[in-house]
């Protein structure tokens, strides 16, 4: 049978320079967006490809959660070698925090029956780096995260990872398939696609999915279906910083007078 | 009174006839084996792709005789090797013509009419015209010999430098044995010819129709004289001609029989390869049809089959490979070197009636006859090599068409691939948003129309490096300023403007450059204007060459026209002539690109300079390394880049002031280069926009000096 792996990506935005926040204070103005894939899952789906590329009967699923703009992003993944791509939204999903994606994800997974499923680590627009992990949980698969080696064979029921842990240390591990893994940054190096074959992918069809063919409700995603809720997004003051120059003496009587003026005391 | 008609030449005199029908039955073989190979080379081009040759067929003919006649491709910047290929070239051509009008006579016109002509006054004619041509043939033999034994240009050493000394393509030896091979039988058949005569004179010294008329043919009388003088008689120079006669007969055919299978069918080839010739091949390069697979090419045959004649064409002049800026400095490329790849590939793989498997047709890699993405990259698309090449061989299509397939690949520097990603997202290579496109605009004291919404007489194409860097910004606003005082009525496309794509195009990204190119001249359509200006050689390349091809036919114009136009009818006055002693780079797509020579240098006359040309210039001009994207690949580093090659070649002129530029990217380039070659100080780098503001009186005070600039 062949290996299924679900690869789950997300379209993200960056902001084009003096961008505005839009009226009602919750989110920046769209007019400012600069739409791209992801750049975890660019990784996330080149291991896939990768592992498709080295024989073996392999399928690649990408699939996101997100408006119609998404399918640039999914239309640059079929170009890079995912064989399926499904793109799943409804307007109640609006607002939909991590563990609401998690929750549609997991419908989704459910559906699929894939034995991989491949995250980025973390999404470099919203950085919450949980829909991974949330989507693991929901599932009660066995998942790991900030993979940088992955070693597997179509086909095997175990796969042996490596991950990144804190001050450089690193794990080795074994993992019982189906699994999460989420994905990071340099575990390969992604392929280019280039606008032709982008353009050639147009070609290929997009699977809309919407929210009653995954069994969800309303409730279950967007602001309702969330943990948590964005109040108000804004710009910080910028801080200060300055350098203190000259001979030793003469930056501890700087400093000096700077934590004076601090408190209020006279020089 | 000797009658004309015996004074001509009895052709096979005193033979059996038996040895004539032997001759001739190797004659035909020799023609039969010519035909074969002739047939074998044909069938190995038919392998090739498609191809629609342009302009019509008498055009093409006549283009050629008129390279062939004048050599202007050849005697052009090696006027020796020119000329001593001339008097091979000729000679040969007069001895070929010659001994065909015998043939016509002899095998033709006599048996079935019985007409004749070869006596006579046509006669001596003939053998004093031939003796000429075969001293021709020998004096440019001569030389050529000498260059090769004695003075050995580098351009004819075959070391290649993408392969190191342990490849066995390494130096190409086989080619040098090649040519001494042929240079040596050309010399044999010459010189037998003449010892021929003149054994045939001393032969038949006793008949006056033969030795009185000798000095009609006088190198063989020379010889025949010679002869006597150290006493070979009549019957012995008899025996000496029948032997000899064998001899220079059989090395002829065997020369015609070798045509197909050696260099020598370089006199079909190159003539063929100079007829297809493209005057745009660089400048234009080919669209890929939007129904075809995948971009570029990945095997020999999908080279078109007058790219697979240009291969052959080659004769090994060397004249690209020490033209190309990336072989001077090092890089692991040769034209020369890309195409004998290539030639050597076609004649492995498609000389049978069948094609080998595909993975063995796969022209990309590092094996013999396959050429390396290392190679690919190096290439700066400067269009030296096609436009020295003699034989009109056309590198860069091939190049550029290699390098889409590494592009698909994904097969490129990883900081290519970001720039390419970059302008895909923004437009632009700076990546910057694309609203702040015409922000180097806010400086100006008057602003500058948007001709989206109003109609203007000229549109200016910025270009990226104008737009988004620093310096060139300056330059921009300061050619503004220029147009504001002559009251020229121009506008910007402002965030409509896109990167113009010609080096995404050269880089080999096709869709990219598609779309851009796709995107900008829907910005143009949606504005008014009459002609398009730009400051950027690139852009000025692509617009006005390559747009067309995807439905933007437009007027555009160099800046340095425009500027001329403006000095010249007065709406711009010097009032204060410079006086620098000044050189001037031509850039590659403005200079050998679009032939824009002279608008520059008669700017710079009318504003007072002394220019100094460099020994590299005009047509010959040496880029600046930042062409067909390599710009935005990293130079190596420690080993000298081509800026700094030029910047040296220009530190040598004597009291230079200013080193001029009219491109952007030749800005940034060679002030880096003037910086890391210790020329700093010595003399400045400097727009032609910049140093026509200063000769040009300001009304307008400027926000920035242009002093300042100059020295910032
Ligand atoms: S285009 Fe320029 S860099 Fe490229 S091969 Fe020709 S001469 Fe060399
Ligand atoms: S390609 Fe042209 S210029 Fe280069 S070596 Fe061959 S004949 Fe000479």
């Amino acid at each position: 049978m062949a290996t299924k792996i679900l690869v789950a990506v997300k379209q993200v935005t960056a902001l084009d320079e003096d961008f505005e926040i839009r009226a009602d204070g919750r989110d920046v103005d769209a007019d400012f967006f600069l739409r791209d894939l992801n750049e975890w899952d660019d990784f996330s789906l080149e291991e896939a490809v990768k592992i498709k590329e080295a024989g073996g009967e392999v399928e690649v699923v990408v699939v996101t959660v997100g408006p119609e703009e998404a399918d640039e992003s999914l239309r640059k993944c079929l170009a890079k070698g995912a064989d399926r791509a499904i793109r799943i939204w409804d307007e109640a999903m609006e607002g939909s925090d991590s563990q609401a994606i998690a929750r549609v994800l997991a419908a989704a997974v459910q559906q699929q029956n894939p034995d991989l499923v491949f995250a980025g680590v973390q999404s470099s627009d919203h950085s919450f780096a949980s829909t991974g992990i949330a989507l693991a949980g929901l599932l009660n698969w066995p998942h790991a995260a900030v993979v940088n080696q992955f070693e597997f064979s179509p086909g095997a029921t175990q796969a042996v990872i490596r991950r990144e842990l804190e001050g450089g240390v690193l794990q080795m591990m074994s993992i019982d398939l189906p699994a999460v893994l989420s994905i990071q940054l340099g575990i390969n190096t992604p392929r280019y696609a280039s606008l032709r074959t982008i353009k050639q992918a147009a070609a290929k069809p997009i699977e809309q999915v919407g929210l009653s063919d995954l069994g969800l409700s309303a409730t279950d995603v967007g602001e309702a279906g969330s943990a948590s809720r964005v109040r108000r997004m804004y710009i910080p003051e910028k801080g200060r910083a300055e350098m203190i120059e000259g001979s030793l003496a003469e930056q501890a009587a700087k400093l000096a007078a700077i934590i004076k003026e601090f408190k209020g005391a006279s020089a | 009174m000797i009658d004309p008609q015996s004074i001509t030449r009895t052709l096979f005199e005193d033979f059996h006839p038996i040895a004539v029908t032997v001759f001739y039955a190797i004659g035909y073989g020799a023609i039969g084996i010519f035909c074969w190979g002739t047939w074998i080379q044909i069938r190995k081009y038919r392998y090739g792709s498609a191809y629609a040759a342009v302009g019509t067929f008498i055009s093409r003919f006549k283009q050629m005789t008129a390279a062939l006649l004048t050599h202007r491709t050849l005697v052009r910047r090696d006027h020796a090797a020119g000329g001593a290929h001339g008097l091979i070239f000729f000679g040969f051509a007069l001895l070929f013509i010659g001994t065909s009008t015998i043939t016509v006579e002899y095998d033709v016109l006599k048996p079935l009419t019985g007409m004749r002509f070869w006596y006579g006054d046509f006669y001596l004619w003939f053998s004093l015209v031939l003796d000429v041509a075969g001293l021709m043939l020998g004096g440019g033999l001569a030389f050529m010999m000498w260059r090769r034994g004695w003075l050995k240009p580098p351009k004819l050493s075959y070391v290649r430098p993408d392969r190191t000394p342990t490849d066995p393509d390494y130096d190409r030896s086989g080619y040098q044995r090649e040519d001494w091979a042929f240079l040596w039988s050309l010399v044999i058949i010459a010189v037998t010819g003449f010892i021929l005569e003149a054994v045939r004179l001393v032969w038949l010294q006793g008949r006056p129709e033969v030795w009185d008329y000798r000095w009609w043919s006088p190198v063989g009388a020379a010889f025949a004289i010679g002869m006597r003088a150290i006493g070979l008689s009549a019957e012995a120079a008899g025996m000496i001609r029948s032997g000899l006669w064998w001899f220079h007969g059989l090395i002829a055919l065997a020369f015609i029989a070798l045509i197909p299978f050696t260099k020598i069918k370089h006199i079909f080839t190159a003539s063929a390869s100079l007829m297809l010739r493209d005057p745009l091949a660089a400048q234009r390069l080919p669209r890929v049809p939007d129904a075809q697979e995948s971009a570029g090419f990945s095997y020999i045959t999908d080279l078109n089959w007058k790219q697979l004649l240009h291969l052959d064409a080659c004769t090994k002049c060397g004249r690209c490979h020490e033209a190309c800026p990336a072989n001077a400095t090092g890089a692991p490329l040769s034209p020369r070197d890309v195409i004998l790849s290539l030639r050597e590939f076609a004649n492995k793989t498609l000389a049978s009636g069948t094609l080998p498997d595909q993975a063995e047709l796969d022209i990309h890699g590092k094996s013999p006859g396959q050429v390396s993405m290392e190679t690919l990259w190096s290439c700066r698309t400067c269009m030296a090599c096609v436009e020295i090449c003699p034989v009109a061989v056309e590198h860069i299509p091939i190049i550029v068409q290699m390098r889409r397939k590494l592009v698909e690949a994904g097969d490129m520097d990883p900081l290519l691939t970001k720039t390419l990603q970059t302008i895909a997202k923004t437009g632009n290579s700076f990546g910057e948003s694309k609203r702040k496109r015409g922000s180097w605009t806010k400086a100006l004291a008057t602003p500058i129309k948007d001709a989206r919404k109003e109609a203007v007489d000229y549109l200016w194409f910025v270009g990226d490096y104008a737009s988004f860097d620093p310096r060139n910004q300056k330059v921009s606003q300061t050619f503004a300023g220029l147009l504001q005082e002559a009251k020229v009525d121009f506008g910007l496309l402002y965030d409509s403007e896109q990167n113009a794509g010609n080096d995404v195009r050269r880089v080999g990204e096709e869709g990219l450059y598609d779309l851009l190119a796709t995107a900008n001249i829907e910005a143009m359509k949606n504005a008014q204007f009459n002609t398009i200006v730009t400051t950027d050689p690139h852009s000025f390349n692509t617009i006005r060459n390559e747009y067309g091809d995807f439905g933007g036919h437009f007027e555009i114009q160099h800046y340095t026209t425009l500027l001329r136009e403006l000095l010249v009818s007065g709406r711009l006055t010097v009032t204060k002539p410079l006086g620098y002693r000044v050189t001037f780079h031509d850039p590659c797509h403005l200079g050998r690109f679009n032939k824009g020579y002279d608008a520059p240098r008669e700017i710079l006359k009318l504003i007072g300079c002394e220019l100094i040309d460099m020994k590299r210039c005009r047509d010959n001009s040496f880029c600046c390394g930042a062409g067909g994207g390599r710009i935005w690949i990293p130079d190596p580093v420690g080993v000298e880049k081509p800026a700094q090659n030029r910047i040296r070649e220009a530190a040598v002129i004597e009291g230079l002031e200013v080193y001029v530029v009219s491109c952007p990217k030749d800005l940034t380039m060679f002030e880096d280069a003037v910086k890391t070659t210790g020329n700093e100080g010595q003399f400045v780098v400097r727009e032609l926009i910049e140093l026509v503001r200063e000769a040009v009186a300001s009304p307008v005070a400027l926000e920035a000096p242009v002093e300042e600039l100059a020295d910032g």
